[in-house]
């Protein structure tokens, strides 16, 4: 579960809970202890971080395209699809963000501070004068039913919060302010916190009541698989903002009809254009392209305590097999960077300095040799379901060839996702982005919610190093036992991280205010639930 | 009556052709796979989620049990709920229909009498170069799958030369097909472009083989004028074949719909298909499945009734 990171590329599917907790790279709470950085700088490659600043000029309606479907839904702590997202953030805001280098930030969300006494106890106090789209206060009340109802086992809506927080552990101290009493010691609660699907509902909220939240914009009609209207909320927080006076979010079957719908003039601005369309939208003028980096990764999963990869021998073989620049190259049309087999590249604690992994064929023919693997055949699973997938398989297959290793790509349909899968022993998966403690306990730990590789293998300390890392608040002593962890990772791990892919949408000159940055969603975090965004007459 | 007799029977073989269709549908559907399992997605893994949702969706009760409950809810005028999410199937299907329907009936507007004239003309033109010109650019566009099409009248007419019409529909909200004609120029177009071929082809061929018959020549050598012979003799005869024409090219509109809708984003049953089938949404798959069935079977009714109606030998025929 729990790929907030969005599509791994454009078009992709997502599986039901896939895009849920938000939370991209580890910037430390400031209460929990110590400064926090991440590496995430300078990243910026879109073309509109060029571009000339203007004053924002208020009104106008804004037109987002986003492929989804009749499944979609509407809820302000919960989503399914892609354009479910974009619904969200409109209406619903969460305590604290990220900021540009992903580190937690307390100037946009609704909480005035984060108190953290211990790893386990956390005080959050609410802003003062925050109003609903009803006209209601915001107050603790609101607070203390948005975390019970994230944590409700009957809703499921936060599997990873459910696990470290009980109902019993959440407490309303005053009108503004709710204690937190964690069940573990868990520095990443502020973290998943501050995930994008994290937000504050008034209290008695349901899916199917009114859909009341602060954020910039009130829902005022949703059909499923066809639109949403939004209409600006008259008392938002924030001054100045939004600039619109509405959002439409449209919804496209088909990402052919969505180019198409942006080249004509039909709407403003469209999330993930395919890598095919990115030269059509180029081509015309009056557009732009909006790339931003991302921490999502498709990985090929090892199963590590199974044949042929219970022998460390044969993964770091594998590992060796990979061309990252084509696999960058011939999956995402060159649209992401490469990676050296570990996640989660914005976390404070990234392990930027192991050596870049390259293609090394005579090594990795060397190791096979010597753990009596050479010439092995194996089977390589992906499903059709999710893009990018099958075509990574079957880049592989080729790239082994010239190890003398023969890869039978196996395609399924969403069959794939069945009983079989974390079973298996050589595999395609996708994820998104995630600060590393939080991605660990999805995807790298016996227990995680999908242990794709089933890491860490008998006799290793990894998952102590985890319990260990969740409970040190101080972010240095953190970061030496979480690089611990990556370098075993890098070592011996299960996991295939060729590279991550980037975000790629498109707009009309005439939208003002998308930044191209680190992101964790589609048009710059939707222009911020379109609050940043206006629109050039 | 024998007409009357004879629609009855035709009705009742209608229905049987129906019943058929259900069992095939409903078996393709089971085929489709566990839509537990797809609803799930990754969330399968987990045992009691996954025996939940089968819960819910009734998928423990033998498939018999499931069949004929479907079917009765059917003929009750229930199609029942969306597995996704939970909505009734007409509150979201019914409009779509309609805009699918108003979608078909536009192109056949269209297509029909422009391609019947076609024909005509062709036929009486024989070997001319109107016939010769009509029959090659007919071939090039028989021979084009709806997507390329409507791909190539987009780019050419919307997003590429000229920005004359919308590239994609804007039928939502209070927004009606009807609402909404200019972007309805181009599914239109698509449309009748790749119905036009057949239907004039058809009509060509018909026409041609009434244009020699005997009694036609007879007409002729009997010095009637041209006028004449062509209306009064000729026509009438070659209607009836015409009618099974335009029965089969109102199904074959029904199936284009599936791509055209797609392509333009347009909120009709094709679209809906088209994202019901990967999302193992099976009620919405059965219920599309059967409306098209439904009207496939009652356009080679009313082709069959009026192939009889227009053709006094055959009429004359029913006992």
């Amino acid at each position: 579960m729990a790929d907030e990171g969005s599509t791994p590329i454009p078009n992709g599917r997502f599986s039901r809970r896939s895009l849920i907790v938000g939370g991209a790279a580890l910037g430390l709470a400031a209460g929990v202890g110590g400064s926090t950085r991440t590496g995430a700088t300078g990243r910026t490659t879109a073309k509109a971080a060029a571009r000339r600043p203007r004053t924002p000029t208020t009104g106008g309606t804004l037109r987002v395209g986003v492929v989804g479907g009749t499944n979609d839904i509407i809820d302000g702590q919960y989503i399914v699809a892609k354009p479910d997202q974009a619904r969200l953030v409109a209406g619903w805001e969460t305590l604290v963000t990220y900021d540009d280098d992903f580190n937690v930030s307390y100037d946009e969300g609704l909480a005035e501070s984060v108190e953290a006494t211990a790893a386990d106890l956390y005080v959050i106090r609410l802003r003062e004068g925050i109003e609903f789209h009803d006209g209601k206060t915001l107050g603790a009340d609101d607070l203390v039913y948005s975390l019970n109802r994230l944590i409700d086992p009957d809703l499921g809506l936060a599997p990873p919060l459910q696990i470290v927080l009980e109902s019993g552990g959440i407490t309303k101290l005053d009108e503004r302010t709710v204690q937190v009493q964690l069940n573990q010691p868990a520095v990443t609660f502020m973290d998943t916190i501050a995930g994008y699907a994290f937000c504050v509902v008034p209290d008695g909220y349901t899916r199917e009541g009114d859909q009341i939240g602060t954020g910039p914009f009130k829902l005022t009609s949703f059909t499923p698989g066809t639109e949403s209207v939004h209409e600006r909320h008259p008392n938002y927080w924030k001054e100045g903002k939004p600039h619109l006076d509405g959002v439409q979010i449209i919804d496209f079957a088909d990402a052919t009809a969505l180019v198409n719908a942006l080249l004509a003039g039909q709407v403003d601005c469209i999330a993930d254009v395919p890598f095919a369309q990115v030269s059509t939208v180029q081509s015309n003028s009056g557009f732009q392209i909006l790339e931003s980096q991302a921490g999502s990764f498709l990985p090929i999963t090892m199963a590590v305590d199974q044949a042929p990869f219970d022998d460390v021998r044969v993964r770091q073989a594998f590992r060796l097999i990979v061309d990252r620049d084509e696999m960058v190259e011939r999956v995402l049309s060159g649209y992401g960077r490469v990676a050296n087999d570990l996640y989660s590249p914005f976390d404070a604690c990234y392990a930027s300095d192991l050596p870049q992994r390259v293609q090394d064929i005579e090594q990795a023919m060397a190791l096979l040799e010597e753990a009596g693997q050479a010439g092995l055949e194996i089977d390589l699973f992906a499903p059709n379901d999710t893009a990018g997938l099958a075509e990574m398989a079957s880049v592989f297959a080729d790239q082994a060839k010239a190890a003398g290793v023969t890869v039978n790509v196996q395609v399924l349909g969403s069959e794939y996702w069945g009983e079989e899968y974390t079973k298996r022993t050589f595999a395609t998966s996708f994820w998104g982005t995630r600060p590393y403690l939080n991605q660990v306990a999805a995807g790298n730990l016996r227990d995680a919610v999908y242990p794709e590789t089933h890491w860490p293998p008998d006799g290793s300390d990894f998952a102590e190093l985890y319990t260990q890392a969740l409970a040190t608040v101080d972010t240095e002593e953190r970061c030496a036992i979480v690089h611990e962890m990556q370098e075993e990772e890098y070592n011996e791990g299960g996991n295939i991280i060729a590279f991550f892919n980037s975000l790629l949408d498109a707009y009309h000159e005439s939208v003002q205010g998308l930044v191209g940055r680190p992101n964790v969603l589609n048009l710059d975090h939707f222009g911020r639930g379109f609050a940043n965004i206006w629109l050039d007459t | 009556m024998p007409i009357a007799k004879f629609i009855a029977r035709r009705l009742l073989y209608g229905v049987a052709t129906l019943l058929i269709i259900s069992v095939i549908v409903f078996l393709l559907t089971q085929l489709l796979g566990d839509p537990a399992r797809a609803i799930l997605g990754r969330e399968a893994q987990v045992e009691a989620t996954l025996a939940g949702k089968r819960e819910e969706l009734g998928l423990n009760r033998p498939a018999i049990n499931q069949y004929f409950g479907w079917l009765w809810d059917l003929l009750r005028g229930d199609p029942g709920t969306s597995y996704v999410n939970g909505v009734e199937i007409w509150s979201f299907m019914g409009e779509r229909v309609v805009n699918s329907l108003f979608l078909v009936i536009l192109a056949a507007a269209v297509s029909i009498p422009v391609s019947l004239a076609i024909g005509a003309y062709a036929a009486l033109k024989r070997d001319k170069s109107f016939d010769t010109a009509s029959s090659y650019t007919s071939l090039i566009f028989a021979a084009m799958p709806e997507f390329v099409v409507g791909t190539f009248l987009v780019l050419l007419f919307s997003v590429k030369v000229w920005h004359l019409f919308d590239a994609v529909s804007n039928v939502r909200g209070d927004t009606r097909p009807w609402n909404d004609l200019g972007a309805m120029v181009l599914p239109v177009a698509t449309l009748v472009l790749v119905v036009m071929p057949y239907v004039a082809r058809a009509t060509r061929a018909s026409v041609i083989e009434v244009l020699e018959s005997d009694y036609v020549e007879m007409a002729r050598l009997k010095g009637l004028p041209p006028r004449t012979v062509l209306w009064r003799h000729a026509l009438p005869n070659a209607l009836g074949p015409t009618f099974q024409v335009i029965a089969l090219s109102l199904a074959y509109l029904f199936g284009g719909v599936v791509v055209v809708e797609k392509l333009f984003n347009y909120p009709g049953i094709g679209s809906a298909l088209v994202e019901a089938i990967p999302a193992h949404n099976v009620p919405v798959v059965q219920f599309i499945a059967m409306f098209i069935a439904a009207v496939y079977v009652a356009c080679n009714l009313f082709a069959d009734v009026g192939t009889i109606l227009v053709t006094p030998r055959l009429r004359t025929k029913l006992t």
